[in-house]
């Protein structure tokens, strides 16, 4: 499959002179389900004009297939009617925060129901059990914002967090560069509310069966999460940053790994390569190492500053005896400009090429460098841009591939990015630390897992969701995707 | 993101769309920026899903008139501009896709009078204080009107102020340090003259001359973001004649919007024979915030009387200053230069007040929820004072403080400034 395009419709004439007469949908405005959803829940949360659907069908990687209609709800009950409704109608139904996803979870493969979760955005705030309750529409940012007046933040913080949602977060268990330190999102759940594909509501904590853990990371392919109570916890009072830099990646690796030993526990460890340092650096102009194949970016933090002072001397001496230069910063805007380098890794690759493939494999710290300089021969090789960031602290890393869509194929990107996957599975690492599976990475499960493993996961699978309506085409790779060494056969 | 777009059959404005359409990798993070994604919460009225649309229009895959109810829905406050790290330049794209997209729309005659009755009424002062005047005894009758022309007479001030002629040159005091050509803006002299008077008296206090120079008109931005690009041309080419960039150290303006206006140019007239003149005379344009705030930095200025009682001044960053034109930090640093002024930021501060251009009369339902709801933000921080630098936030700020009931004055951070020296703050 070819996930960058899409099939055409035929053009109709394009001419800046003559107007469009006869201004019509090519689509029938209302199918049958649109229709039957209007009448349960009303004009206003139900789309099905042909502009209205088309905005419902990709993510912040992929474009699908156009949905059948999508629907707004704002509470629980809706979503429990649009669900039963998509049932009746034999109609598959695809979950939707905010579309940031990274891997293609939230574009549907199928005609589908698109339920999109932006309007429920209800969010309350108990400062004595320490926790939100918040529906799923919540954008991440909001949690901590509404917390902070009682002393209390909510930590998972991926790059995305003023964007993507508190259900899009769960779907796939967002980590962020605080998760060495403060875990991911699904770490923070203590009790869930779902509908299952039945329309049937279900409240869920973590005790006897971790049913909530089995919706967390599950891509919206087993139910809808529509409300989530979530663990709140306070700031840390002092924080310490460091940048260090490396003439050789693995002594990067080595110097985290030491520093862990050693007893640190950062709460943000970063790390980014020779040719992304390069980017950000033509991009910014700060005066990074361009010369340094590796970069570190650490942040140590806690309640007691001498104790986040401690932390942050192991780190630099860690780095200091593995060959690496340190630059501690000296206050908090010191701290914020050498983040700022971190935080701009986007838009600096942004520059280079308007497409980026954006991988998220992890690899024990160990094989580490083995598999940067790995991937990095195979960028060479291929004569893509490609360059590698990520969470050294789990060992996460995230090789980005460039490219121009119009002057490149797409074909091409897929398969380096599957030798990219091939690599980290190689060193026993696996396919995804925080973006999710979704459909980009579903046809290298075979490489990842074996049969019986797959035929667990596809049992909890058909448990839950026997017709395979709910987001069909994610995560696990179907009977027709023959194991993937077999498309691509290689020389 | 991909697209398909007949660049070739578009010209220079098509090639502007399609290199914006061509950086924007569809990450979603210009959402939580957009206003009336903030009130309505659906894709098509973000800037990623208006990106889309417009880029379906022009591959011929979806006809305009499923888009456009979305697409003027936008406020055009570049509030996605800032959020954007991908720097896509979507307010040169959605102005493009403005200009071409309008000769195809079908509006009826009703709506037709009123779009061209603004557009004429905005660049004559005259014509605009006039008309401002009948509404002012229109009011009255408010209650009894549909919305649509309801809500520009709710935004009337209580009194209509008399016209002030401007002076064509107003000389520097004391040395001269600089000399600099003004544009006086088109509504706000009929609503608001002391903007200018004030931005007269502070310049020259300063030793700066400035020049009114005459032939001037409307910069065009009304008409260039609701798609009447014929107009826009005629207007831009207008003021290319009357400001002779060379002549002067700065072309300033004390409108947010129409400063903005003027820098956009080189875009209005990309391709065409003026487009290098344009270059010209937008690199010499510069708010009169930066001017002033450089001033400051070049040599210091006039000192200003203490306030005569501690003041808080809540500070509004008009879009076309904080997103189109990057200002945020000039006009703050200016108002703390007065002793016992404070400033107070106002919370979600980057999202529009609704006031954009012709937005009240085109879309006066979600103008009136955005005004509101800056109102209440304003107010939340409980100012003496409201300082902003947009003609337009200040008649919706002032009109929904009002509503709120409300007494805290908003005045032109400019204003501001002419208040200390005179020993009236
Ligand atoms: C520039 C950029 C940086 C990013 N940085 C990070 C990062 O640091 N860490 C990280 O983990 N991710 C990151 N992401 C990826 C993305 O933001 C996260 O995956 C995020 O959690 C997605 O949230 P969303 O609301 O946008 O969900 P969507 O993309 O809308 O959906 C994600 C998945 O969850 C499902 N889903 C959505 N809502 C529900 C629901 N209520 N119930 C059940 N399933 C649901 C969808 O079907 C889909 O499969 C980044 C993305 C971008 C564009
Ligand atoms: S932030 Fe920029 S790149 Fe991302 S969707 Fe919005 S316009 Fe496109
Ligand atoms: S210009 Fe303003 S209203 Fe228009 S899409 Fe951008 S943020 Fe939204």
């Amino acid at each position: 499959m070819n996930l960058f395009s899409r099939k055409r419709p035929e053009k109709l004439a394009l001419n800046t002179n003559a107007p469009v007469t006869k201004p019509r949908s090519t689509d029938a405005p209302h199918s049958p389900l649109a229709s039957e959803l209007t009448r349960l829940l009303g004009p206003q949360k139900v789309l099905s004009g042909l502009g209205e659907r088309l905005n419902y069908r990709y993510d912040a990687i992929l474009v699908g297939e156009t949905p059948l209609c999508v629907v707004l709800p704002e509470s629980t009950q809706d979503v429990a009617l649009a669900v039963k409704a998509a049932k009746a109608a034999g109609v598959p139904i695809v979950g939707r925060g905010a579309a940031s996803g990274l891997s293609g979870g939230a574009a549907p493969l199928k005609e589908s129901l698109v339920i999109s979760f932006t309007r429920m955005t209800r969010l309350e705030i108990f400062p004595e059990r320490r926790e939100a309750r918040a529906q799923a529409g919540v954008v991440t940012l909001a949690v901590s914002e509404a917390a902070r007046p009682h002393g209390l933040v909510y930590p998972p913080d991926p790059a995305s967090f003023r964007t993507s949602t508190i259900g899009g977060n769960l779907g796939e268990n967002a980590g962020g560069p605080m998760c060495f330190k403060y875990g991911v999102s699904g770490d923070y759940v203590r009790a869930m509310q779902f509908v299952d594909v039945d329309g049937e509501v279900h409240e869920l904590r973590r005790d006897a069966y971790d049913l909530a853990g089995l919706m967390i990371g599950s891509e919206g392919t087993l139910g809808f999460i529509t409300e989530a109570t979530l663990r709140l916890t306070p700031p840390p009072r002092f924080t310490r940053t460091l940048m260090s830099h490396f003439p050789e990646v693995g002594q990067a690796a080595e110097a985290v790994s030491q520093a862990i030993a050693a007893g640190a526990v950062p709460a943000k460890l970063e790390f980014m390569d020779k040719a992304c340092t390069n980017a950000v650096e033509d991009y910014l102009h700060i005066g990074l190492p361009r010369e340094a194949e590796a970069v570190l970016l650490v942040d140590t933090d806690g309640e007691d500053l001498a104790t986040v002072e401690e932390e942050l001397a192991l780190v630099e001496s860690a780095c200091l005896a593995h060959g690496g230069t340190v630059r501690r910063a000296a206050d908090d805007t010191e701290s914020a400009a050498l983040w700022r380098a971190r935080r701009s890794i986007s838009p600096a690759l942004g520059r280079i090429r308007p497409q980026r493939m954006n991988e998220d494999i992890v690899v024990p710290r160990s094989v580490l460098a083995e598999v940067v300089r790995e991937i990095r021969a195979l960028g060479e090789a291929s004569g893509f841009h490609l360059v590698q960031f990520g969470h050294i602290g789990d060992g996460n890393l995230h090789p980005n591939i460039l490219f121009d869509p119009r002057r490149e194929s797409a074909e091409q990107v897929h398969e380096l990015a599957y030798q990219v996957a091939l690599v980290a599975l190689r060193h026993g690492g696996v396919l995804s630390g925080e973006h999710g599976i979704g459909a980009m990475k579903r046809s290298f499960m075979r490489d990842a897992l074996d049969s019986v493993t797959l035929e667990a996961l596809w049992n909890v699978k058909r448990a839950l969701d026997s017709q395979e309506r709910l987001n069909p085409g994610k995560v696990l790779p179907g009977d027709a995707d023959l194991p993937h060494q077999d498309t691509h056969a290689h020389p | 993101m991909n697209h398909d777009i007949p660049v070739d059959q578009l010209g220079p404005q098509g090639e502007i769309m399609a290199h914006a359409i061509d950086a924007c990798v569809h990450c979603g993070f210009c959402l939580p920026a957009c206003p009336t994604y903030a009130l309505l919460g659906d894709e098509m009225d973000s800037p990623r899903g208006r990106i889309f649309l417009m880029k379906e229009v022009l591959e011929g895959e979806l006809p305009l008139f499923e888009a456009s109810p979305h697409l003027d829905r936008c406020l055009g406050c570049m509030g996605c501009v800032t959020a954007c790290p991908s720097g896509v330049p979507y307010g040169e794209l959605i102005t493009s896709f403005r200009g071409w997209s309008e000769p195809q729309r079908r509006r009826s005659a009703f709506d037709r009078a009123k779009r061209g009755a603004i557009l004429k009424a905005l660049p004559a002062p005259r014509l605009f204080s006039a008309a401002a005047r009948l509404g002012q005894y229109a009011k009255p009758l408010s209650p009894l009107l549909p919305t649509s022309l309801k809500s520009p007479l709710d935004l009337l001030p209580e009194h209509v102020p008399a016209m002030l002629d401007l002076p064509r040159r107003t000389p520097a005091q004391g040395p001269q340090r600089a000399r600099v050509a003004l544009l006086a803006g088109c509504a706000q002299q009929a609503l608001a003259p002391n903007f200018n008077a004030a931005t007269l008296r502070v310049l020259a206090r300063n030793g700066v001359e400035v020049i009114i120079p005459e032939g001037q008109g409307c910069c065009g931005a009304a008409a260039m973001h609701t798609g009447a690009r014929g107009e826009a041309l005629k207007l831009a080419r207008t003021n290319l004649a009357a400001f002779e960039p060379d002549d002067y150290d700065a072309i300033l303006s004390n409108a947010a919007g129409c400063g903005a206006g003027l820098r956009e140019y080189p875009e209005v007239l990309r391709g065409l024979p003026e487009e290098a003149a344009a270059r010209q005379l937008a690199a010499k344009v510069m708010d009169i915030s930066t001017f002033l705030a450089r001033l400051s930095e070049q040599g210091g200025l006039e000192p200003f009387m203490p306030a005569k009682k501690p003041l808080k001044i809540a500070y509004h960053d008009a879009c076309h200053l904080a997103h189109a034109q990057a200002i945020r930090a000039e006009p703050r640093a200016l108002l703390k230069l007065i002793p016992g002024v404070s400033v107070l930021e106002v919370p979600e501060g980057e999202i529009c007040c609704g006031s954009a251009g012709t937005y009240n009369l085109e879309q006066p339902e979600l103008a009136a929820q955005l005004g509101e709801r800056k109102a209440r933000n304003v107010l939340s921080t409980q100012p003496d004072m409201v300082a902003s630098g947009n003609i337009g936030c200040h008649t919706q700020i002032q009109s929904h403080l009002r509503r709120q009931g409300s007494p805290v004055p908003i005045h032109h951070t400019v204003e501001i400034l002419d208040l200390a020296y005179r020993g009236e703050l």
